[in-house]
């Protein structure tokens, strides 16, 4: 899924602890037009917790999240 | 000037925070200064405004115009001010990036006069207006919205947690250790944080001294504290209190954060005015009762390098948790510094009250932490260790920022490690 879509900003997340994924995540998004895509790549494991609960308080899509090895990798649309 | 929505509603909200100790902090001041050494900020860069009766000034003036007779009438007499739109931002730029919250001058303060009350209240007036940080206000409602609808976390979450079992066998080399989520009946419900930091090292711990646990499924952090909202902040706490009943723990224990503890073992009890039926203590105080009581076999020479200790301002001065760290520290490191004020006394390191997750005040935290990275350069620590996780983060900015040189560290990490360190000792000389 990650594959077929076209990403904007890659937001490298890595060695980040809480709540600092989500700090970057939500400045990063304002600088973007509505209907770009964000792909944030994480090392902390809370991102799987902290992400789809942004996602809904923020009224922003995740389109997915998922784990490879040591890495979690989700992907957010600006919809507002 | 005439006021606008925003002015006028800050100002219903003050009139509605007007309780016995705000009024006292905003009535009394003798002006004598001894504050302005005790705060972080003015000991950094020596200015007025970083006088911590300075800024409880600033909300006093608008204070005097209303509830001061001459204030009323004669208002240059005593230096009294209407509220305007530009008087309310620099409130509440003053509120959230240049008071830590921390208490300290509160405590060196011959009248005790609560500043961090009045700055408090800034807050909660920024809050209701719409004016507090938007990343402060995302992160509380985020952690709202997961307490409304844990299945939009829970099954990643427990995947999540199964992997962490995985690696806590493998660090212990006993297939047996486990991370309970949920359980019903345990004795002990542990509030981590997001992040796998915060459950690994506690689970070592828990496994190594059998006690009966289980994980909650949420974290213990609450950004509704630093807005000054009690209704958010309530929303949150709420979300643990409820899962500790379900489960009928007996005891909650809650990693190492400042504020979080703060939160739930000293406010949630008045906020909820009730008596919980389970005790709430921070990690920190149950593991050096571990210690004392000799649950816990430990070797110092696995933490050799010299390791010194920053005071958390809510675990040390709210909380009287000062002893329980040297207890620690002194089973578990063979080479220990204070550092120095420290205890109640410690300094803020300057990310308290929510200031490390807002990037806009980098450079102000930055500068505003100075004096702690010179009590650390002075310890000649290769370690620092912490209780906190807003001070763990701002001690590795300070770190990167100032070139200490140092790895920071929690206690529950060096009781892990030292756990870990005998543990391998004993494999290889059976
Ligand atoms: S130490 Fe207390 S009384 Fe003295 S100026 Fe500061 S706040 Fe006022
Ligand atoms: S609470 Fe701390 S940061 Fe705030 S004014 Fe007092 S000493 Fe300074």
């Amino acid at each position: 899924m990650t594959e077929q879509v076209k990403v904007d900003l890659v937001l490298d997340l890595k060695g980040l602890l809480c709540p600092m994924p989500i700090v970057k995540l939500s400045q990063a998004i304002k600088d973007l037009p509505v209907g770009a895509v964000i792909e944030g790549i994480a090392t902390d494991p809370g991102v799987m917790a902290d992400v789809p609960a942004w996602a809904k308080t923020s009224g922003q899509e995740l389109i997915s999240i998922e784990q490879r090895d040591k890495e979690y990798r989700f992907l957010i649309k600006k919809v507002k | 000037m005439a006021n606008n929505g925003s002015v006028q509603k800050a100002l219903e909200i003050l009139e509605k925070q007007l309780n016995q100790p705000l009024k006292t902090a905003l009535e009394v001041c003798a002006r004598c200064g001894i504050c302005a050494e005790a705060c972080h900020y003015y000991v950094a860069e020596p200015k007025v405004e970083h006088v911590p009766a300075y800024r409880a000034e600033q909300l006093r003036k608008i204070y005097r115009k209303k509830h001061n007779f001459f204030g009323k009438y004669v208002s240059w007499l005593v230096d009294a001010e209407e509220l305007d739109d530009e008087k309310f931002n620099k409130l509440v730029e003053m509120a959230f990036s240049e008071c830590t919250l921390c208490r300290r001058c509160t405590f060196n303060c011959p009248l005790g006069v609560d500043t961090p009350l009045v700055m408090r209240t800034i807050r909660a007036m920024a809050t209701a207006t719409g004016k507090a940080p938007e990343i402060l206000v995302m992160l509380a409602d985020s952690a709202i919205a997961k307490g409304e609808n844990p299945e939009i976390f829970k099954e990643m979450f427990l995947q999540q947690i199964s992997q962490l079992e995985k690696e806590l066998q493998e660090l212990t080399g006993n297939p047996e250790a486990k991370i309970p989520v949920e359980k019903k009946g345990a004795r002990v419900l542990y509030v981590g944080l997001a992040g796998a930091h915060t459950i690994i090292p506690p689970a070592i711990i828990f496994n190594e001294v059998g006690e009966d646990w289980t994980l909650s499924i949420y974290e213990a952090a609450n950004y509704g504290v630093f807005l000054g909202d009690v209704e958010r902040a309530k929303k949150i706490a709420k979300r643990i209190i409820d899962e500790a009943k379900r489960l009928k723990v007996q005891e909650v224990v809650v990693a190492e954060c400042g504020h979080a503890c703060a939160a739930l073992v000293w406010d949630a009890p008045n906020w909820f005015a009730e008596k919980f039926p389970f005790r709430i203590r921070s990690v920190v105080e149950v593991v050096a009762e571990y210690i004392q009581k000799g649950k816990l076999t430990l070797d110092p020479k696995a933490n050799s390098e010299p390791v010194t200790y920053h005071d958390s301002c809510n675990l040390a001065r709210t909380g009287g948790i000062f002893r329980e760290p040297r207890i620690i520290l002194k089973a578990v490191v063979k080479d220990f510094r204070e550092m120095n004020p420290n205890g109640i006394e410690n300094y803020c390191c300057g990310g308290g009250g929510g200031l490390v997750a807002l990037p806009e005040y980098y450079e102000k935290r930055m500068r505003a932490g100075k004096p702690k990275a010179e009590q650390i350069k002075r310890t000649g620590a290769k370690i620092v260790a912490a209780a906190c996780e807003n001070c763990k983060l701002q001690l590795g900015d300070l770190n990167n920022y100032y070139n200490l040189g140092v790895e920071v560290k929690g206690l529950v990490d060096l009781v892990a490690n030292a756990i870990l360190y005998r543990k391998k000792a004993y494999a290889s000389s059976n």
